[in-house]
């Protein structure tokens, strides 16, 4: 027979360990297999692979602490107090082959069934991290807006619109961070979170971020994995050694491997846009648009708003631009197609959290905080992008056929409010209602059929 | 390297304690780190040592009892070691009474090294022939000696 275990105990000093050898030591006299991880003040220890859960015919958690039983949908699964591990582990052992099969219920059960792909799960770690920050960045930034106008004026506005570009800037650590935390434990935070900022920093949007973290996670795990040191310096390992050299091969690697061919495709993308003068304005905003919903503020989408503020320079007094126009409202689909999508046409096909990041993506889009559609484009990233760059196009071209202006580089929606400051301001919204509902049909659509498919398979 | 012996020291050692009862067993040991140092504030360690024994008892059986108590007013991770021929009442999860008991005393916020150090000793406590061993050692040395 094949065991594995947890314990845990609410200070995690000792029982933690005692429960763990005692259960040890009873498997040992009946010939059991047995493998315990430990969840104690030093973080968890002998962790338990997919693989060992999978081999093992039952599962002892034996703990005074809540743990995540995620990990064990359709095991047998005994739960008991650590105390019971220490006195009576024979007794477990009895028991266990006769333990119920855990079952994780409802919504939480397709999650687990996900799960099985170890990089999704990581990937949603890093997500429902970041939520919060964009949630929280994104209707500061829009209460600034409310308070202070478009330009956030006032001390207390520009206070505010000071804490949500923090709030926001950190959700790229926090996204790293946390990819690369559920890989390799606490040793990969460090790393993710540099990766994180990095990718922040040179403009590699969330995918830079996405892949930073994954990088960190994987070198960490691995690390841990390679290094053995004589047992008197192993104490220097998580302290030390393992944040120094990861941090240092995962940022070197960001910022020369990953960060030159991003660096290049903006910069090669900006002469594009550039030698492309006399091109059709539609097709013009229809390629804006699209560049501005295709990576969220990634290397393209940095470059199509550039190219859109550059257009804003040699305006004359009272002139607006269209270039500029398209590449906001465009901006502005993704998070409402989303929130369109989460909250209204398809409710079923997003977690509870998705469905909360959903309703501030409302005020996110409105605000022309395009970030608020990357938890959704992060967590589904094909038919999320896909989807809302068609509805970001049309947007765009929209914008320039019904010869919108703005002389502004960003404030969304309240730009709207101010007189005169939107050239056509009602056909303004009508392109960006009809982005909106495209890019929102359309990725509920390919969800479900997903679904389907899924479901098929099944 | 940190040593078990940097953890628990030669003075936190009490072959024969004189309490019968759980709390002044547990008072008379942390005298000892009083007296060291290494616990600045003795009540307010105590108070912690007893918040954590009234979740459960940390007499865990088989004569021994673990008490412990993360507190700001210890200063390093600490192990004292007290035994009791005549044994303590304690209340233990088998109801009897405790020979040997290592009260365990961690700051706020310590490093792995030292936690480690006291989970392989709680470890090793389940072992029958190591609890053995204590009940007859008669110098420091030689604890040291079950320990590593």
């Amino acid at each position: 027979m094949k065991i594995v275990g947890i314990t845990s105990c609410s200070t995690g000093i000792a029982h933690t360990y005692m429960a763990a050898e005692s259960l040890e030591i009873a498997a040992k006299k009946r010939d059991i297999e047995i493998k315990v991880e430990t969840q104690g003040s030093i973080g968890a220890e002998n962790v338990l692979t997919e693989q060992e859960i999978a081999d093992a015919d039952a599962v002892i958690i034996a703990a005074s602490t809540s743990v995540n039983k995620d990990r064990f949908n359709g095991k047998r699964l005994l739960e008991v107090d650590v105390t019971e591990a220490i006195d009576h582990p024979d007794d477990l052992f009895d028991r266990v082959p006769n333990a119920a099969i855990y079952t994780t219920s409802g919504e939480v059960k397709t999650e687990a069934k996900a799960e099985k792909s170890g990089i999704y799960s990581h990937l949603m770690t890093g997500v429902s991290y970041m939520i919060p920050f964009v949630v929280a960045g994104g209707i500061c930034i829009a209460l600034a807006f409310a308070f202070g106008g478009i330009n956030a004026k006032g001390d207390l506005a520009a206070a505010i619109n000071e804490l949500g570009g923090i709030a926001m800037g950190l959700m790229w650590p926090i996204l790293g961070g946390y990819v690369a935390f559920s890989i390799a434990d606490r040793p990969g935070l460090v790393p993710g979170m540099v990766a994180g900022m990095i990718a922040s920093n040179m403009n590699a949007g969330f995918l830079g971020a996405l892949l930073g973290g994954f990088l960190a996670g994987y070198t960490v795990q691995t690390l841990k994995k390679v290094l053995k040191l004589p047992p008197a310096f192993s104490g220097l390992l998580p302290v030390l050694i393992l944040p120094v050299i990861s941090v240092l091969f995962v940022g070197l690697i960001m910022k020369f491997v990953v960060g030159i061919p991003i660096t290049a495709l903006n910069e090669g993308i900006t002469n594009w846009l550039n030698s492309l003068s006399g091109m059709n304005s539609v097709l013009l905003g229809l390629l804006l648009g699209g560049m501005m919903a295709i990576d969220l503020a990634g290397p393209i989408g940095k470059a199509a708003y550039f190219f859109g503020v550059a257009s804003l320079t040699n305006l004359a007094v009272g002139e607006t631009s269209t270039v500029m126009a398209a590449v906001m409202i465009s901006g502005m689909v993704p998070p409402l197609a989303m929130a369109l999508s989460s909250t209204v046409l398809g409710k079923g096909l997003y977690s509870k959290e998705e469905r909360e990041a959903g309703k501030s993506a409302w005020v996110l889009g409105l605000s022309f905080i395009s970030e608020g559609a990357i938890p959704f484009a992060a967590a589904d990233p094909i038919r999320v992008l896909a989807s809302v760059t068609v509805g970001s196009a049309i947007t765009g071209a929209l914008s320039m056929i019904f010869n919108c202006g703005i002389a502004v580089p960003h404030g969304g929606f309240f730009v709207f409010l101010i007189p005169g400051a939107v050239e056509n301001v009602l056909l303004y919204v009508l392109a960006l209602a009809i982005g909106t509902a495209v890019s929102g049909f359309l990725v509920t659509a390919v969800k479900v059929m997903a679904q389907k498919k899924q479901a098929a398979k099944e | 390297m940190t040593e078990i012996r940097d953890v628990l020291k030669t003075a936190f050692i009490n072959f024969d304690l004189s309490a019968t009862e759980k709390k002044a067993a547990i008072s008379e040991l942390a005298g000892t780190f009083v007296a060291e140092g290494v616990v600045t504030n003795e009540s307010v360690y105590l108070e912690a040592v007893m918040k954590r024994e009234a979740e459960s008892t940390t007499g865990i059986g088989f004569g021994v009892a673990i008490p412990h108590g993360k507190s700001s007013a210890v200063t390093e991770p600490s192990l004292a070691f007290g035994r009791s021929q005549a044994g303590i009442q304690y209340d233990s999860m088998d109801g009897q009474s405790v020979h040997l008991m290592f009260l365990i005393a961690v700051p706020e916020t310590s490093n792995d090294e030292h936690l480690r150090i006291l989970s392989k000793l709680s470890r090793k406590l389940m072992h029958e022939d190591v609890r053995q061993k204590l009940m007859i050692v008669g110098n420091v040395e030689e604890i040291y000696q079950i320990f590593e």
